[in-house]
């Protein structure tokens, strides 16, 4: 099972919170309430719930976490090897052996306990067989304090390991410290390593993704290897050479001609040697460094002679600067080519390949006369190619632009329209015009619509479509056009007049207040209207008979209303006194009513017909137990 | 620094926020408010749990501020006389004292030594025949009831067999059968479990011992090796007295402390 992705494991509690946790849950999980009185096999069975409850609860989650830390044999051999470089073997698995052996005891206490429990007689006995119980089970796993921290600080370490795929197409960056590996890293892949002048900047294993022919290639950078035999090396250079054992990956080692790194040359070539047997079957790469300080024709004889047996071994040495990126794409290429022909070689030797060449068929088409059919490359394909090879760039781009311009470059995207007129390039176009959107309207073939509308018109034009026909009206109708022309233009005159007026709040309408005959008249005769038969008009009718109604009438003690027909309307008498001869009538009949409504006051009703039944004590507001806190109120 | 610890290296390269420092200074004083406030408004088993814990921890605190506090201050050490250093008028009479001293204590053991033993129980509750054997009835109509069960825990030897279930007066049940007992020396403070090897006596009744019932204060025969001990003629000690101090029904084990 070649798992490389250690982040699913959960939590290991330490022993105090998981203690507290697994005991509040049997409290709350689990029955709580028992009598002395009930019969002892209901007791019995309460308490020895509880007991399994939490047995169970203590097994799950020890199972869990003994499941979920990797087995040392089932993972790759790579990360069996990284958790050994960084955790310990042997302090991993005994921690794990601890909890497994504590898991069995915890199952072996509750099983001792429900079986003495079966002779518990008493609900007091029963009790203290639980807490026994209980408290043994907590206390084996306060002993294991330790191995729970320990495992805890595994896991968190664990899940934060970079996660890198052993059996796909690695590139391995090796070398003393120093040297550019991780500068070489960032400069291929999207990783941001911490580069440093001083020595052991990297101190774990980084990992770091690029493209190469359409494929997904990994380059893990390791931290720098000094040159001391095995078994003095510390965590940090063993994580090197535990990645440089196990990943069957294209090794590029670095090494750093100028020796600024704090390194000669003949000790580099000394590591390089120590460290050969490791190089075995994987495709090996020398990679000379920051050849910008110093190239390798500069050096001094010897030194130039060890590159020269490189070379003649069949080992590619390359020059590289990481600051000006020459043969950085050289190296990359070379490295993935060889590591791709090796894998390529070792499937074809092994057993699958024959799944998928039986599967694959090039087929050749027969030639059926005697002419001859080339295949078709279009030139423009043939120019990008060799454009490519030779790699120049084509055209200035806006990148370089910006950084030729600095801080006077403006991004000014309408420069690459394409226009008729070349001049409008930089003109302003409005987006909105009188409500509407320009942008609704943009048609490209409006120019040649507008023409045919044109033409469209005209055509109708000249037949004569738009001549209104004037001789067909008579003078009347043409005196009632003017004379409705006239009053429209006057109405709109006096609602213009109107809105200059300041009016606050709402406006009464014009029928709510009353107009006085003489503005009445006047107005009238503004607007041409006959008034010279003033008393018989309308309004003259109405003024008098409102007069005769609006004068106010003594009410005489016991006269009662004489005509009904005049007073009805205006005054009618209120009903309480409706119907009674006098005062002393009026007074007896208040008195009647207040007596008869004062029974249904006592009894809270509206009258005879209320029987509505009042909640005065709503049971859900009165009734259960009040819990703490709401004592004051309900 | 490893490649995913994301947080660490923003703030490596960016740094903090410009009031992180701050915040992180009034987050962490009001903490104490936070506390207080939690511990008065918890209620249940929730607070009896955080206050009990909370008072060790205050006892803790206490303790070690104490302890700072007398390292500060100088204390006069009046009652610190040098030993043997005795006036000389009390140096006849102590002499004396002690002299008596002895001879009583040996009066005392002549009369104790006729009954009983020197154990850390001396005197312990006596249980009754209806709490310790429990009646069984058995025949074709359940009337007899001759059968006593054992309801407390009890020792049987290895060589133990049961009688024929129908002649059987007495039933130990194995649930209740012990065969270990944890053990602690009182001078080395340490505790062992070690084999039992009898029951030597129990106070309650002579039938129990027989029985070989383990209640509290019972006299248990222990195997001793474990410990090594050896007699002044050089011969191994391998069995020891131990009296239990518990009940071993109610806790599922048997607490004793070895008589030396």
């Amino acid at each position: 099972m070649a798992l490389y992705n250690f982040k699913k494991i959960m939590v290991v509690p330490t022993a105090k919170e998981f203690i507290d946790v697994t005991l509040s849950k049997t409290q709350r999980k689990t029955p709580t309430v028992i009598h002395k009185h009930y019969q002892i096999h209901r007791i019995r069975h309460f308490y020895m719930r509880k007991v399994k409850f939490t047995q169970q609860n203590y097994h799950d989650r020890l199972t869990q976490i003994l499941t979920d830390f990797p087995k040392l044999d089932d993972i790759h051999p790579f990360y069996a090897d990284l958790m050994n470089v960084l955790y310990d073997k042997d302090h991993y698995k005994l921690a794990l052996g601890q909890i497994n052996i504590a898991r069995n005891l915890i199952d072996n206490v509750a099983k001792d306990y429900v079986r003495l429990m079966k002779y518990g007689d008493s609900m007091y006995r029963c009790k203290q067989l639980k807490r026994a119980a209980l408290g043994r089970m907590c206390t084996i796993l306060k002993r294991q304090k330790s191995s729970l921290e320990y495992l805890e600080q595994v896991r968190q370490h664990l899940s934060r390991l970079p996660s890198i795929d052993p059996n796909t197409r690695t590139l391995l960056l090796c070398g003393y410290p120093n040297v550019g590996k991780s500068s070489f890293i960032n400069k291929v892949t999207r990783a941001d390593v911490d580069v440093q002048p001083y020595a052991f900047t990297t101190k774990s294993l980084f990992v770091g993704h690029m493209d190469y022919r359409y494929l997904r290639w990994q380059v893990v950078d390791t931290p720098g290897i000094l040159d001391h035999p095995l078994e003095e090396r510390n965590t940090i250079e063993m994580q090197a050479i535990t990645a440089l054992a196990h990943l069957r990956a294209a090794v590029l080692y670095v090494m750093d001609p100028s020796e600024q790194c704090g390194h000669t040359l003949q000790e580099q070539l000394e590591l390089f040697n120590n460290i050969r047997p490791l190089f075995a079957n994987k495709p090996l790469i020398v990679v000379a460094n920051k050849c910008d300080v110093k190239k390798i024709s500069e050096l001094p004889e010897e030194n130039q002679k060890i590159f020269a047996d490189l070379s003649a071994e069949e080992i590619p040495v390359i020059e590289t600067s990481t600051l000006t990126e020459e043969g950085v794409i050289k190296v990359k290429t070379e490295a993935c080519d060889r590591l791709l022909a090796q894998r390529v070689n070792t499937k074809i030797k092994g057993k699958k390949v024959h799944d998928v060449l039986n599967r694959l068929h090039l087929a050749m088409p027969a030639k059926r006369d005697e002419k001859e059919r080339p295949p078709f490359i279009p030139e423009g394909a043939l120019n990008r190619r060799k454009a490519m090879e030779v790699d120049t760039p084509k055209r200035k781009l806006e990148r370089d632009l910006e950084m030729e311009l600095g801080d006077d470059y403006v991004l000014d995207l309408q420069k690459y329209w394409d226009l008729m007129n070349e001049d409008e390039k930089h003109d302003k176009i409005p987006e909105v015009w009188e409500g509407h959107n320009v942008a609704d309207y943009i048609d490209p073939d409006i120019m040649r619509k507008l023409e045919e509308l044109e033409k469209e018109e005209e055509l109708k034009e000249r037949a004569g479509e738009y001549e209104s026909d004037e001789e067909s009206e008579d003078e009347e109708m043409q005196e009632i056009r003017s004379l409705a022309k006239q009053i429209r233009e006057k109405k709109q005159l006096l609602v213009l007049e109107s809105k200059e007026k300041d009016v606050h709040g709402p406006r009464m309408p014009r029928t709510a207040t009353k107009v006085e005959k003489k503005k009445l008249e006047k107005e009238m005769s503004n607007l041409g209207l006959d008034m010279s038969d003033k008393n018989d008009s309308h309004y003259a009718l109405q003024a008098r008979r409102s007069r005769s109604l609006t004068r106010k009438r003594k009410r005489e003690a016991s006269a009662p209303p004489t005509s009904k027909t005049r007073s009805q309307s205006a005054s009618r008498p209120p009903r309480d006194q409706s119907g009674l001869r006098d005062v002393k009538m009026v007074k007896k009949a208040k008195k009647m009513m207040k007596n008869s409504q004062r029974d249904m006051n006592r009894q809270a009703r509206k009258g005879e017909s209320d029987r509505h039944v009042f909640d005065l004590k709503p049971k859900h507001l009165l009734s259960g137990k009040r819990k703490s806190g709401t004592k004051d109120r309900r | 620094m490893p490649q995913n610890e994301h947080i660490e290296l923003h703030r490596k390269r960016h740094g903090y926020r410009l009031d992180h420092h701050e915040r992180k200074r009034k987050k962490e004083s009001r903490e104490a408010h936070e506390r207080s406030h939690k511990a008065r408004k918890m209620i249940g088993l929730k607070a009896k749990l955080y206050h009990k814990q909370r008072h060790a921890e205050k006892i803790q605190m206490k303790k070690t501020i104490k302890m700072h506090e007398q390292r500060k201050t100088k204390q006069k050490d009046d009652d610190k006389t040098p030993e043997g250093a005795v006036p000389a008028y009390l140096l006849d009479r102590e002499g004396q004292t002690r002299a008596k001293v002895l001879s009583n204590m040996i009066k005392q053991k002549r009369k104790e030594k006729a009954g009983k033993w020197e154990v850390p129980l001396p005197k312990v509750r006596a249980q009754g025949e209806t709490e310790v054997l429990k009646v069984i009835r058995t025949g074709k109509r359940q009337k007899k009831a001759w059968k006593r069960m054992v309801t407390k825990v009890c020792f049987v030897g290895d060589g133990f067999t049961r009688k024929p279930p129908k002649y059987e007066r007495f039933i130990r049940p194995m649930g209740l059968r012990f065969k270990k007992a944890h053990v602690t020396h009182p001078e080395l403070k340490a505790t062992f479990c070690l084999p039992i090897l009898g029951v030597k006596k129990n106070p309650s009744s002579p039938l129990y011992t027989t029985l070989g019932v383990i209640t509290k204060g019972t006299v248990i025969e222990v195997n001793v090796s474990e410990l090594g001990l050896v007699t002044q003629g050089g011969k191994v000690i391998w069995g020891k007295y131990a009296q239990v101090t518990n009940n071993p029904e109610n806790d599922g084990c048997i607490n004793a402390v070895l008589l030396v």
